[in-house]
């Protein structure tokens, strides 16, 4: 009797403070704060600052714990450790790179902790079977599909090479890119790996200028986008449409260099001016803040926050509960329908429907899915 | 591949090579004299870069134009590193003198990374992108002006050198440090001249890749081992080995990317590397010491 009655004081103790602040919810947060991938983290960053704001508006209120990888995907893993077992979140939004999340991905089922994926692309993270990964954004096959679904609605190009570079993200987008080349048809005629952050790609490209290829597709982080381009116009290398597969080719640097990145098409998880609930909004509360303009990256997190403390604080900072909670909910905000479901080789992956956006006149526009459409797009390239 | 697809990397080589070797010439001025081999050479580099983004941003002086105020300030940095720091391990055991430079350089990068952010910094110039037509080859007029800086500014040092009575006494320290004191010549001097010079050359060399590259604090290391590859392979403490290698490995670099593929080129680079060693140790131009 006596140990019922410890028992029962004990559970209710335990159960109190949950009970009194029913809807205060701790989330983890893994990201690249420092290190070569921080100037992209910084949306991340930001992105969940912001839902952060609008989660106490709801009457949410998030214990933050901020985690930095740097980039590298051991710090990720002990951080994670760290989040599941010393500071008992409910649930872990992150980490930004596909290097990071792969290997957290792998160690969510292991200690329960839901884990949801923001903004990275390789595919194994989400096919290996996880029950408690789930993903918001799209994969890196989608990166390719698109774009060349956005040019055959244009013209009939027949060949495409590629450059990219030798990372995770590089070699797992070129390859289901060729995959889905070969579907509808399209004739590879250059395959050229580079080393990140190398200051000459002359040679390469005036290799695949010899080749007169219809497209170019690119995939590449940050400056090395710019270096391509500038390059590609000194030698002369006019394809019918570069394609660049979102990163380097959706920052606000590429959008300046305004020689060189006009009439590029890019791939991106999102956009402003789409149709989805709070996109507008979310972009001037952002500019407003924090003077720059969000990526995708931003938009992602932003939503990514929300829909983890959503579904923790309904479900009391429960973890498994939490975990049905995303497998069973739906959303709609700024990125659109949100519903992690099972398809194809995936698991509680979103089906998220990319947008191909491409720089006219200084100006990202979103030119396909067509319903999508600002404006109409630009096709054959040519230099400005 | 076709001849114009030769002659178009095979040119694009020598130029970029012709940066590559301005690099290799500070580093291997550095060697000659004092037997320091300098790894803050890319981070001296790195501080060079930002002048030119600076006075470009800030001034708007044209980055070619720049050198003019950049080599002075770069010379009395290094003068400065050579009397406070480098001038106290001279003679010292090589490892701490490796340990003090990669010091330095850490030092050098992690202040820059405090003061300038690790954001990317691109300089855009009216020319970042501009090229002249040869036929069907097309060349890049940035890299073609920084290539004829780079013939002028090492023709006038080899005068120097060769000419003068400060040139003469730099080389006697090189090659005898204790002769050279005895015959007069205040040795602690021309080490500070030579380091000067050298981080001069790695500042305008930074300069001159500016327009057509991006700064980042971390931008350095890259280029202290591409320095040091160049000037182990002209052979340490020849100007005109270190001018001779880096525009090897500016073409080894470009036409190995074309000849067999981008991602293999870097190999092709450290083959080259290995099999001169193993032939002539002492590097191309280089004199067996003792």
């Amino acid at each position: 009797m006596m140990k019922r009655v410890i028992g029962m004081t004990l559970a209710v103790m335990l159960a109190l403070p949950g009970m009194s602040m029913a809807a205060k919810v701790k989330i983890g947060f893994i990201n690249t704060i420092t290190g070569a991938e921080a100037p992209i983290g910084e949306n991340l960053t930001n992105g969940v600052a912001l839902a952060v704001e609008d989660l106490k508006k709801k009457g949410i209120d998030v214990d933050l714990v901020k985690e930095d990888d740097t980039g590298k995907p051991e710090k990720s893993l002990s951080a994670f450790e760290k989040l599941a077992t010393r500071d008992n979140v409910a649930g872990v939004v992150g980490p930004y790179t596909s290097a990071c999340a792969n290997a957290v991905a792998s160690r969510a089922d292991q200690y329960k902790v839901p884990l949801l994926v923001p903004a990275a692309a390789k595919e194994e993270i989400t096919q290996k079977g996880y029950k408690y990964v789930f993903r918001l954004n799209a994969p890196a096959d989608v990166y390719s599909s698109v774009l060349m679904d956005a040019v055959l609605t244009l013209g009939k190009p027949k060949t495409i090479a590629y450059v990219y570079a030798n990372t995770d993200f590089g070699i797992s987008t070129v390859k289901t890119a060729k995959e889905y080349a070969k579907k509808i048809g399209l004739k590879e005629v250059a395959d050229e790996k580079y080393q990140k952050g190398a200051p000459d790609f002359r040679s390469t490209l005036t290799k695949i200028k010899a080749l007169n290829p219809d497209l170019v597709f690119m995939v590449s982080y940050e400056v090395d986008a710019i270096t391509l381009m500038r390059q590609s116009k000194e030698i002369g290398l006019t394809p019918k449409a570069f394609l660049g597969a979102g990163a380097g080719f959706t920052t606000d640097q590429f959008l300046k260099q305004k020689d060189v990145s006009n009439l590029v098409f890019s791939s991106t998880q999102w956009t402003e001016d789409v149709n989805w609930p709070g996109a507008k909004d979310f972009y001037k509360r952002y500019k407003a803040k924090y003077h720059k303009e969000p990526t995708y990256h931003a938009a992602c997190a932003y939503e990514a926050m929300i829909i983890m403390a959503e579904t923790a604080a309904k479900n009391g900072g429960n973890r498994d509960k939490t975990r049905a909670g995303l497998k069973s909910g739906s959303w709609n905000g700024i990125m659109g329908q949100v519903k992690f479901v099972d398809y194809g080789k995936f698991n509680n992956q979103n089906n998220h429907e990319m947008l191909v956006q491409q720089i006219q006149n200084g100006q990202y526009e979103t030119v396909y899915p067509t319903k999508y459409k600002t404006r109409a797009p630009i096709y054959p390239f040519r230099w400005k | 591949m076709t001849l114009s697809v030769f002659l178009q990397s095979l040119i694009s080589g020598i130029l970029i090579g012709g940066v590559y070797a301005l690099i290799g010439i500070g580093l291997t001025i550095i060697f000659g004299v004092m037997r320091v081999i300098n790894f803050a050479h890319g981070d001296i580099m790195m501080v060079g870069m930002y002048l030119t983004f600076y006075l470009f941003t800030l001034f708007h002086v044209d980055p070619f134009v720049s050198i003019v105020i950049t080599i002075p300030l770069m010379f009395l940095f290094g003068a400065f590193l050579q009397k406070v720091f480098i001038n106290r391990i001279i003679g010292t055991l090589p490892q701490n003198q490796i340990l003090l430079t990669i010091g330095l350089g850490l030092i050098i990068s992690n202040s820059a990374m405090l003061a300038f952010t690790s954001d990317y910094k691109i300089l855009t110039t009216s020319y970042s992108s501009g090229s002249f037509k040869l036929g069907e080859i097309s060349i890049s007029q940035p890299l073609t002006a920084s290539f004829i800086i780079t013939v002028v500014i090492t023709a006038i040092l080899y005068w120097f050198l060769m000419k003068t009575d400060t040139g003469q006494a730099i080389r006697a320290t090189a090659q005898d440090r204790e002769a050279a004191q005895l015959m007069g010549i205040n040795v602690s001097r021309m080490s500070m001249l030579a380091f000067g010079i050298g981080a001069a050359m790695a500042g305008t060399a930074g300069a001159l890749i500016s327009p057509t590259y991006y700064i980042f604090p971390q931008v350095g290391s890259a280029f202290t081992l591409k320095a040091f590859v160049i000037t182990v392979l002209g052979g340490m403490g020849s100007i005109v080995g270190a001018t001779l290698g880096g525009i090897i490995i500016g073409i080894v670099e470009s036409v190995g990317a074309v000849a067999i593929s981008s991602d293999w080129k870097d190999v092709l680079v450290f083959a080259i590397f290995l099999l001169v060693l193993l032939v002539k140790p002492s590097g191309l131009l280089g004199r067996s010491r003792m």
